[in-house]
């Protein structure tokens, strides 16, 4: 079954590696390093921007050092590229699920209640001065 | 008699022990069945008995106290930790813990279900008297200011934690590597992983290092580590088990699931913690029905105990790229359940490929954006720095290790404007396709079988830089996750490799909210295979048969 999801890592162009070799042998074999299908190119021929990874880390609030993104990139690039094997599905007449049940929210009612261990909850703030939690200053951008 | 499977090959070597420092350990764990007739031969072949029950027996009759027992395993921990690694931290209250437990069985006090159970919890389950780290640098020491549902439920009903657990940090991995703390070994062959993400929680019941264990499963994060260490797994329906405390990974996936050495205990631990909780808008209102209550002695078995039932053997997963070992397990399985009168016919799930890549579309999505709470500013480890921007960005990018991060931009890419459609949307239409295939095999068939990965564990460090190869080895659980549905994993037999096997496990899947049926075939397995144990080399030697001590 494995190699049937790797089958489906070549998305629209047809495999230049065996990857069955890679999933069924036994050494450790690292993933080839060059992934010849493009990134710019999905099934349907739309063309989605390939990740931006420094941009990515930017909106995600994490700082990569050029060399993270350097590394990183391939590997995010490589998985996107196998998550585009859904385009070349029809499920037009799908509806999408939120979740796996069917039997909606069970919401309590919305009555504000005093959390008995607020203590706890101050002890585990890294930057506090009663009543703040500290934080530098946020700079207004020109 | 019944089918006997592949037997496990000849022990070649096992960690030295010294038996004699640990001599108190050898009466008080059992592989005999209290169950079973006492004619019963107590062999190395007789199925496991529940560990919960008996012990609650031997307490109540005062043949031990809690005491003793946490001595036990306190010892057990000092003798194993070292080569095992599977907790990351151990609870400093347990004996005093134990000593409130006997001090109520002294008094004739009425003692909860879980009484004398010692249990150990996933640190991505959050305990207000450990710390709860997530496997992550970024919560290293937080102390939660709460009990997640579940532990309190185990607290209630007088259970006591041992400790918490080693796993794939926040969830996000297949085999402790991605812990930030340790590597947890498996205690099969301390050269492979345990599985992952629950890797700690599977590796410690094995070991026998505490009797049952909480674990979460979002993509099969308790099964298979479950069949990496020849334990039983349980991962309940989502809406069962409350998910309140459990740091959250995927939303619409993560459940907490169970851990025991027998399907009887992880049935038990299972409805201790189930049920409605207001704290959890996702938890069912469904009543608990008790998961053991169809469970019935061997001896009192007729011959065909599982006469009618249907079982569906998943085709997608018997193709290329699963091992013969594993391939050979399963048909022995199959063989098995047909023996105790099931008929077991292939069926095939469709859609079953493409749930692999939407589910690790909507887990990287889901967790990019529940992963965006550990800023560093009301808990865990802050990197100060100048600017608001880089005191989140530096916290973050020095707390999170390399595959929480690569997922967390995974995740952010899926769901930026514009690619919404593209990944997101059409991964939850996928989700509508795999529960529709679920629900209608289910419909025609009371159970579906299939192996839990394509392999068992393989070697520290094999899969570790390939991404894709690790994801692929989730092929088997991930579709249960996105339809939802209940399955259960346990030992069915061997392959070659480690000093005395490696074991394989038979998932078991379930219709939603019946695991009273899961529970129910899989004890009647588990109780009718023959020739198979399963206790790692690391622990044989001093698990002793001790006939005397729980009789009566």
């Amino acid at each position: 079954m494995g190699s049937r999801a790797l089958l489906l890592l070549k998305g629209p162009s047809p495999p230049k590696h065996n990857i069955l070799f890679l999933f069924n042998c036994k050494k450790c074999i690292s993933a080839p390093s060059i992934r010849k299908f493009t990134t710019k190119a999905t099934a349907n021929g739309s063309s989605l921007e390939p990740p931006d990874v420094a941009r990515l880390a930017e909106t995600a609030r994490i700082s990569l050092t050029p060399q993270q993104v350097e590394e990183f990139g391939p590997k995010i690039r490589q998985v996107i590229d196998w998550f585009g094997q859904l385009q070349a599905v029809d499920l037009d007449s799908v509806e999408p699920s939120i979740r796996a049940d069917t039997e909606g929210d069970n919401l309590r009612h919305d009555d504000p209640e005093t959390f008995a261990n607020r203590e706890a909850i101050i002890d585990a703030v890294p930057n506090y001065e009663d009543p703040y939690i500290k934080v530098p200053k946020v700079l207004n951008k020109e | 008699m019944l089918s006997t499977l592949q037997q496990p090959p000849r022990s070649l070597s096992r960690i030295p022990l010294h038996l004699s420092s640990i001599k108190p350990l050898r009466s008080f764990f059992t592989v005999g069945s209290a169950s079973v007739s006492a004619s019963a031969s107590q062999d190395q072949s007789s199925p496991p008995s529940s560990q919960i029950l008996t012990v609650r027996h031997s307490l109540l009759s005062r043949q031990i106290t809690a005491t003793q027992l946490a001595e036990s395993y306190l010892s057990r921990l000092s003798l194993t930790e070292p080569h095992l690694h599977s907790f990351l931290h151990i609870s400093d209250t347990l004996l005093r813990d134990a000593q409130l437990i006997d001090r109520k069985i002294e008094t004739g006090e009425d003692v909860g279900p879980l009484a004398g159970v010692f249990v150990g919890v996933k640190d991505n389950i959050c305990t207000d008297d450990m710390p709860s780290t997530g496997g992550s640098r970024i919560l290293e020491n937080y102390k939660a200011p709460y009990d997640a549902t579940a532990v309190r439920r185990v607290k209630e009903k007088h259970g006591i934690l041992i400790g918490k657990t080693n796993l794939d940090e926040f969830g996000m991995g297949s085999t402790t590597e991605a812990s930030s703390f340790q590597v947890t070994a498996n205690p099969w062959d301390l050269s492979r992983v345990p599985g992952g993400s629950s890797g700690g929680s599977a590796a410690a019941v094995s070991a026998r290092q505490c009797m049952v264990s909480l674990g979460s499963d979002t993509g099969g994060s308790v099964r298979q580590p479950a069949s990496f260490c020849g334990v039983v797994g349980l991962k309940p329906t989502y809406g069962r088990v409350s998910r309140f405390g459990l740091m959250a990974y995927a939303s619409s996936l993560d459940v907490i699931g169970c851990f025991g050495t027998s399907v009887a205990d992880t049935g038990i631990l299972l409805h201790a913690i189930s049920g409605h909780d207001r704290f959890d808008a996702t938890s069912s209102n469904r009543e608990v029905p008790d998961f053991t209550s169809q469970f019935s002695s061997i001896n009192l078995m007729e011959s065909k105990p599982l006469k009618g039932l249907k079982v569906g053997l998943i085709r997608e997963t018997l193709e290329d790229g699963v091992d013969n070992g594993v391939k050979s397990a399963i048909s022995g399985a199959a063989s098995h359940l047909e023996e105790l009168g099931c008929t077991v016919t292939e069926v095939s799930l469709p859609s079953f490929s493409l749930g692999l890549p939407a589910y690790y579309i909507l887990a990287s999505s889901e967790s990019s954006s529940n992963l965006s709470r550990y800023d560093g500013v009301r808990y865990g480890n802050q990197i100060f720095a100048e600017s608001l921007n880089s005191l989140h960005g530096d916290s973050r990018s020095k707390g999170f290790g390399p595959e929480v991060q690569m997922r967390i931009l995974m995740g952010t890419y899926a769901l930026s404007a514009g690619y919404y459609d593209a990944y997101y949307k059409r991964a939850q239409q996928v989700r509508t396709l795999v529960r529709k295939s679920f629900k209608e095999a289910l419909d025609d068939n009371d159970i579906l079988i299939s192996p839990v990965a394509p392999s068992a564990a393989y070697k520290i460090g094999e899969k570790k830089n390939d991404p894709l190869a690790m994801y692929a080895g989730d092929i088997m659980t991930v579709n249960v996750n996105l339809a939802g549905v209940p399955a259960l994993v346990l030992p069915c037999g061997f392959v070659e490799g480690g000093p005395a096997g490696l074991p394989v496990g038979l998932q078991m899947i379930g219709a939603a909210f019946d695991e009273v049926k899961l529970l129910k075939i899989g004890h009647i397995f588990e109780q009718t295979l023959q020739g198979c144990r399963f206790i790692p080399p690391l622990v044989a030697d001093d698990l002793v048969v001790a006939k005397d001590v729980f009789r009566g």
